[in-house]
């Protein structure tokens, strides 16, 4: 198999408070391949948009990275100095992030902003990167880029700015987007139009995408394989039909099914007793194990390790007693 | 069949969005109106979770507001159990009429007083009303209600902060409960909350709804929770209802385009990697919009009459190419 476009092991992301150090993030690993789509998946505070951060090397101080290695194409990224690591931002990895309209500054062009964008990272002149942004807003699906090109943010609706944004991540053809909930501030139809765009960048440009989101339709929708987290850590990841259809970890299992659809009965949604533990009362032994319905003495001392079961891999030993599958 | 509960008529609300009078006559430009609900007209049986679903500035929210009549409404009229919300002359009436009917908001964050405990913000409604007697008997009606909607009775002594925002929004809940309202207009109860705690709220307020028989109007962007709630569904489309529809029908067999295309773009885990119709465009500028039927631009059906004429709503479907010509389901 060829190397990984980004290995992430053991990761630990830590932020430092007047009551002690939180654990934010506690021994993620996972890998992404040239081309993939690997949707990342939690509630709030499960940690999926600071693995995003740690990834790209915006975690600000009080946080910082604790432990673990983050590679990108079999280059160590998580300690390099702050300036070589500006240079891998924005070149080697795209970023899109929520909000459209905070994204993009609403006192420059849109084009000045992708030209800026282009020439920092490519050695073009002003009239060819400005040919560039133009192709590139065209590419993203922005009618009569020529014109628009010269628009304040302001001039666009919020699935037009956020094409702009897709634009700017992609401008110097990054091998890596880390796309952090790009949908959530859509409407349901320009959230479509979005996500198609994004799955077709990363088909034709062969660019691994790690998508964060809490909404479990857009990654069926999306993604290639899913990691679902719960509490800084990867309770389950493995090829999305695998985890959607038939999820293993018991809090997989519980937000598959709380989940509504659009298909199949009006039956009661699975009801997950309580929330998502803070980061300051994290449970001992496996961190799910007060809202789980299988939890017996080993959860609550001792933490799951994740465990290969065929395609997918699962944090929780109800499947330690089995005897794995032979891998398929 | 029983006259209706809630009767909404020919709603419309119009906002003057104009610039100030003195840059009119300096910068020149017009008087500008944004027509948020223009001409919502539907009802509500007793017992019923009647929907409206639809994109952002589609004016669901609005037409919830004035049916509550937190907003008068510019025209039209709104009925609830036989009595006017907008009458001057049925004040009275009117006055005995709200303790029946409350409100849950989005943001539970927002929706309660920080400064407030929870057992002020639960027993307010019981004191306005006059609803229970003596402070001892109060505080056992509280500490019932938050047992009811998952919380402990003890509960009632903390402050809003103290809680997560499932938990807010059941104290939220717990408020509306408190004046034995039997009719609570949920505005996004769930879009502001993780998908585990939705799924629990969704079903307290289905139990909730069994044990007392209440009556909800719920708003929504989101189709598949509608389609969880709902008995009848309203799909509304800047500021109109383009389709109207028992739940189950709307989903099985929508007609309207706009249902249609709606429908194919929702990510659903069900269907992963089926084939979705692809969208096109946006909601256009609800200032100026496209004359006729407002969705013609986006419609693949759209021929001359969408272009000049709104379609009146007739038989639950407001458009000429599903009232002209029979289309096959």
């Amino acid at each position: 198999m060829t190397e990984p476009v980004l290995s992430v092991r053991n990761l630990q992301v830590e932020f430092a408070s007047r009551r002690g150090t939180l654990r934010a993030i506690d021994g993620v690993s996972f890998d992404i391949a040239k081309g993939e789509v690997l949707g990342v998946v939690g509630e709030s505070g499960a940690g999926k948009s600071v693995t995003g951060l740690a990834v790209i090397g915006l975690i600000d101080p009080p946080g910082r990275i604790a432990g673990g290695e983050i590679c990108l194409s079999g280059l160590r990224i998580d300690n390099l100095p702050a300036e070589e690591m500006r240079r891998v931002r924005g070149k080697r990895i795209g970023m899109i992030f929520q909000d459209p309209l905070t994204s993009l500054n609403p006192l420059y062009r849109v084009g000045e902003q992708i030209i800026e964008t282009i020439r920092t990272h490519l050695n073009l002149s002003e009239t060819a990167a400005r040919r560039r942004a133009i192709d590139l807003l065209a590419e993203v699906g922005i009618p009569a880029p020529e014109k628009r090109i010269d628009g304040y943010p302001h001039e666009f609706s919020g699935g037009m700015r956020q094409r702009v944004v897709i634009a700017l991540a992609i401008c110097a053809e990054p091998e890596l987007i880390i796309a952090d909930e790009p949908t959530t501030a859509l409407d349901v139809s320009v959230q479509a139009q979005i996500i198609s765009l994004i799955k077709r960048l990363g088909r034709d440009h062969g660019t691994a995408v790690m998508l964060v989101t809490h909404d479990m339709g857009v990654i069926a929708e999306t993604s290639d394989r899913v990691a679902v987290m719960y509490a800084g850590r990867v309770a389950e990841i493995g090829p999305v039909q695998d985890v959607v259809r038939n999820p293993l970890h018991p809090y997989a299992k519980g937000l598959m099914g709380a989940i509504p659809t659009l298909a199949g009965d009006d039956k009661r949604l699975v009801q997950i007793p309580g929330s998502m533990p803070r980061l300051s009362a994290i449970p001992r032994g496996c961190s799910f194990n007060p809202r789980c319905a299988f939890a017996f003495d080993r959860c609550r001392v001792e933490r799951p390790e994740p465990l290969p079961r065929g395609a997918q891999s699962v944090a929780c030993h109800l499947y330690d007693s089995v005897p794995a599958e032979s891998a398929a | 069949m029983s006259a209706p509960f809630v009767e909404a008529k020919n709603l419309r609300r119009v906002f003057d969005v104009s610039k100030p009078w003195l840059n009119r006559v300096l910068e020149g430009g017009h008087l500008e109106y944004l027509k948020a609900v223009d001409g919502v007209t539907f009802d509500i049986r007793k017992g019923e979770t009647f929907a409206l679903v639809g994109e952002s500035g589609s004016g669901k929210t609005t037409a919830a507001r004035m049916v509550v009549g937190l907003l008068p409404p510019s025209s039209g009229s709104v009925l609830i159990d036989g009595i006017s919300m907008t009458d001057p002359r049925q004040a009275p009436a009117r006055r005995k009429l709200r303790r029946r009917i409350q409100m849950i908001f989005q943001d539970p964050y927002a929706s309660l007083n920080p400064r407030f405990r929870v057992d002020a913000i639960i027993s307010e409604p019981i004191r306005a009303f006059d609803l229970v007697q003596g402070e001892r008997e109060i505080q056992t009606r509280v500490g019932e209600l938050l047992s009811l909607v998952g919380l402990h009775p003890d509960d009632r002594l903390k402050y809003p902060h103290e809680f997560s925002g499932g938990q807010r929004q059941r104290i939220a809940i717990a408020r509306a409960l408190a004046s034995e309202a039997e009719f609570i207009v949920c505005d996004e109860p769930t879009s502001a909350l993780d998908v585990s705690v939705q799924a629990q709220i969704l079903n307290l307020m289905r139990d909730l709804q069994d044990k007392f028989g209440l009556t909800y109007m719920f708003i929504s962007h989101n189709l598949a929770v509608v389609r969880h709630m709902a008995s009848r569904v309203g799909v509304m489309y800047l500021g109109r209802i383009v389709e109207i529809a028992e739940g189950k029908e709307l989903f099985a067999r929508p007609r309207m385009p706009y249902t249609k295309m709606l429908l194919g773009a929702v990510p659903d885990l069900a269907m992963s990697g089926r084939q979705r119709i692809p969208v096109k465009g946006e909601i256009p500028n609800p200032i100026n919009p496209p004359p006729g039927c407002a969705f013609n631009p986006r419609c693949p059906l759209a021929f001359d009459l969408c272009r000049k004429q709104a379609p009146e709503l007739i038989d639950g479907v407001a458009c000429h190419a599903v009232n002209t010509a029979p289309v096959p389901a």
